[in-house]
């Protein structure tokens, strides 16, 4: 029986070519918009190389300072000693890495310039992040303890400044007049991971990185790795403890502040926390405009294909009526529209996935972002096909339970 | 005719309604594309009011050394102007043109506020971007004796604070006297809006202004960047020197605004083509079961342009009703002011939407009803 419904919905989608294609065209331009927008978000906030541990980390970006009358504001990552005092003691989390944002600098072969971003880091940071090293090892606590001049490249950066080299573990490297000695070349991260990206990483103890400052505030951030993600509340709950006791109101580079703040929360909120910034009352036009925008998106090509069903089911109503004629009852006409839309839909939705792989396959390849590692989300893919199936549903049966009820001779007319 | 043809629609209001949702929802989408369009291409017009090719902007940063900083940056200055390779230089705070830094403030004339840029630079600043004085003239060294700092201003701030007044020689929120005014200066690129700046003189102690901004004769590469970068770190050890080409980092700035427009095209162009199948499938099948309608009119004596016509007449009311109640949320943009944009914008991007969604239902109509005008009232009547 199956079969035989799938064999009538192919003839209907042979009778005109002209409209499959509008109504295959909607669901797939539907589910791949959709495909590659989750795919993007999946890989700026989902769990990735080489932040493979995110699910379970905590990030700490910036410290946010306001006077006691809430007027003027200053904030910013914080100095190595602040996070050493306040981060890297708490006794809950699994192991805590300090490192600096992104820095740059640049470096010359020859008459190359290499533009390079820096990154001081401790030795834990290599713990909580999981870099895959092609060649040597990361730097660890003893040579930091003795202020050695090593560093960990990228393999891209190897290619640029070492370029046809076998292997540059124990070759030099130099940056702004000083000479670093490789000990490691690990495979690049993506730039949109701001807290592991870099071409190049110095342990904190070689010069310029500015890890004895004084005051709460400087150029590291923080990532706190927590044993499992159920110790995120106890995490947070002690990390604020600390900061409930620095002492206030008190002075910062000539800033007065009476009241501190500083997030400590999982990628995804933080990431959205920055991008939107404090004022609610903005967030809630955005988040209204961009909901908007997105039920648009979404909609257009749902009411398109509702329209055009329901124009066209006019055409099925001597086949509806003969079968009734017959004595199919409603159950058995509404059935086969079902079955019919569901054909459909997953043509529609094998058309997205190779569209989707395409668009995503050129994204990673364009070197739009680099080392960009965007991969279809399965999940994301069954939901699309779920709405996708919903729009279809909608559009296809409540017009063929209509037509079912229709009067024999009446449909038989036409 | 209008009437008569709005008479049709309303008899037939059900099967329409789905179709002005469609046209609504399209115009809602072709407005918000207008109005990000409308914004950017309107800025671009707008002259940068700088030159920015052979600039380099040369990063310093003092890092643990905190001995004679203000000194030895006058010497990495005088070192730089020393090379034959180097036009000019200047000295200035860390917001330089194309930068990711922002610096702003506010500033009251006469009761009357504004919220501008901020731009701390030397002397040199207008040589070496080449920006042409619109009145008075660019402040100089000689220019900070007294109680008054020395400012140029540009003409938006201008017009914020004086309108019609000469701001020459004006003092500003009692620290800041007006010696110059220039035309533009808009620092984040061609895409920026061009808000109100402040040009205030550095002074030789705010050591924390330490961006050297150089313009260099042309051809000059990347041998000679490694030379000053070696030069510097010898001069001043402990110190990081970063090297960026304005030309470069403008680029950055640019990408920045365009791939999000870029992305939104493409993806609304697929809609619109997808709204566009739509329609037309909808039509033609619309016009394949009036046949009887069309055969009778024929039969009356109605040309087949005329037939052609009622048709596109038809889809065009529908199409002016749908955009009536697409308008009637477009204009509370501007109404409400919520993006802090121009009237004038969401006006030009209401009028360019609109004629773009005629334009679809013309041509989507015109195909069907070319059909319709060629059906022979014979044989149409005949099936009836």
């Amino acid at each position: 029986m199956l079969l035989n419904y799938i064999k009538i919905a192919w003839k209907v989608l042979l009778r005109h070519p002209f409209y499959t294609f509008i109504t295959l065209f909607g669901i797939s331009l539907t589910l791949t918009v959709l495909m590659v927008l989750t795919s993007f978000l999946d890989h700026l906030l989902g769990t990735h190389y080489p932040e493979v541990r995110r699910d379970r980390s905590l990030y700490i970006m910036q410290m946010d300072m306001r006077d006691s009358s809430q007027t003027s504001r200053s904030s910013g990552p914080m100095s190595f000693k602040f996070l050493t005092d306040f981060v890297k003691t708490l006794k809950t989390p699994e192991r805590v890495t300090i490192c600096t944002f992104v820095n740059s600098s640049n470096a010359y072969v020859g008459s190359q310039k290499i533009k390079l971003n820096t990154k001081f880091t401790d030795a834990d940071f290599w713990y909580v992040n999981g870099f895959e090293f092609l060649e040597g090892k990361p730097y660890n606590e003893q040579n930091i303890a003795n202020g050695d001049y090593v560093a960990v490249i990228t393999d891209d950066l190897k290619k640029q400044y070492f370029e046809g080299t076998e292997s540059a573990v124990g070759r030099e490297i130099e940056v702004e007049n000083i000479r670093y000695r490789v000990i490691g070349v690990v495979r690049s991260g993506p730039i949109t991971r701001p807290f592991s990206y870099s071409d190049i990483y110095f342990p904190y103890t070689t010069p310029k990185s500015n890890y004895q400052r004084s005051g709460m505030r400087g150029g590291y951030v923080c990532i706190i790795l927590a044993k499992n993600k159920s110790d995120f509340a106890a995490i947070q709950e002690e990390f604020q403890g600390r900061i409930d006791r620095i002492p206030l109101p008190g002075v910062e580079d000539g800033f007065k502040y009476g009241v501190v703040n500083v997030g400590c929360q999982p990628y995804a909120e933080n990431f959205i926390g920055t991008i939107l910034g404090e004022s609610s009352n903005l967030n809630a036009i955005f988040f209204g405009v961009v909901t908007f925008i997105m039920l648009m998106l979404m909609g257009l090509p749902a009411i398109n294909l509702v329209n055009i069903n329901v124009s066209r089911i006019m055409e099925r109503a001597s086949e509806i009526g003969i079968r009734k004629a017959f004595g199919a009852p409603v159950k058995t006409l509404v059935w086969q529209f079902i079955v019919e839309n569901i054909f459909i839909t997953f043509i529609g939705g094998a058309i997205a996935l190779v569209f989707a792989s395409v668009i995503i396959h050129l994204i990673n390849e364009s070197g739009w972002i680099a080392y960009a590692d965007l991969t279809i989300n399965l999940n994301v893919f069954l939901v699309s096909l779920l709405v996708c199936l919903v729009f279809g549903l909608l559009s296809g049966v409540l017009p063929a339970l209509r037509m079912s009820k229709l009067n024999i001779a009446e449909a038989l007319k036409s | 005719m209008i009437p008569h043809l709005f008479k049709l629609i309303w008899n037939k209001k059900k099967s329409h309604a789905l179709l002005i949702v469609e046209i609504w929802a399209s115009f809602l989408v072709l407005f918000g594309l207008a109005t990000l369009i409308v914004i950017n291409v309107g800025n671009y017009r707008e002259p940068l009011g700088f030159t920015y090719e052979n600039v380099w902007a040369i990063g310093l940063r003092n890092n643990q050394d905190t001995v004679s900083i203000a000194d030895k940056q006058q010497r990495i200055l005088q070192r730089l102007k020393a090379y034959p390779e180097v036009e000019s230089v200047s000295r200035m705070s860390g917001n330089f043109p194309f930068s990711a830094n922002q610096m702003n403030n506010g500033i009251e004339y006469n009761k009357r506020k504004a919220h501008p840029d901020f731009y701390v630079t030397d002397e040199d600043f207008a040589k070496v971007l080449d920006i042409p004085m619109t009145a008075g003239s660019w402040y100089r060294n000689v220019d900070s004796v007294g109680k008054y700092k020395p400012i140029v201003i540009n003409k938006k701030l201008k017009e914020a604070l004086f309108s019609d007044e000469n701001p020459l020689g004006k003092v500003l929120s009692d620290k800041f006297r007006v010696v110059g005014v220039v035309d533009k200066f808009k620092a984040k690129g061609e895409f920026m809006s061009d808000k109100p700046a402040i040009f205030e003189l550095v002074k030789v102690n705010e050591t924390w202004n330490d961006t050297m901004l150089m313009r260099v004769k042309p051809g000059t590469d990347a041998v000679f960047e490694a030379k000053i970068v070696k030069d510097i770190a010898s001069m001043v050890t402990g110190w990081s020197v970063e090297v960026d080409y304005l030309a470069d980092s403008r680029k950055n700035q640019h990408n920045l605004v365009l791939v999000p427009v870029i992305i939104a095209l493409v993806v609304c162009t697929f809609l619109l083509i997808n709204v566009a199948l739509g329609l037309f499938g909808v039509l033609n099948l619309s016009i394949a079961k009036r046949r009887g309608e069309i055969g009778l009119r024929r039969a009356m004596g109605a040309t087949g342009s005329g037939i052609s016509t009622q048709f596109i007449g038809e889809i065009w009311v529908l199409a002016t009703f749908a955009m009536l109640i697409g308008l009637l949320f477009a204009i509370q943009f501007p109404l409400l002011n919520v993006f802090d944009v121009k009237a004038g914008v969401y006006v030009t991007a209401i009028i360019i939407a609109v004629l773009i969604i005629y334009a679809i239902v013309t041509l989507c109509a015109l195909f069907p009803s070319r059909q319709a005008a060629l059906i022979q009232p014979a044989v149409a009547l005949h099936e009836e």
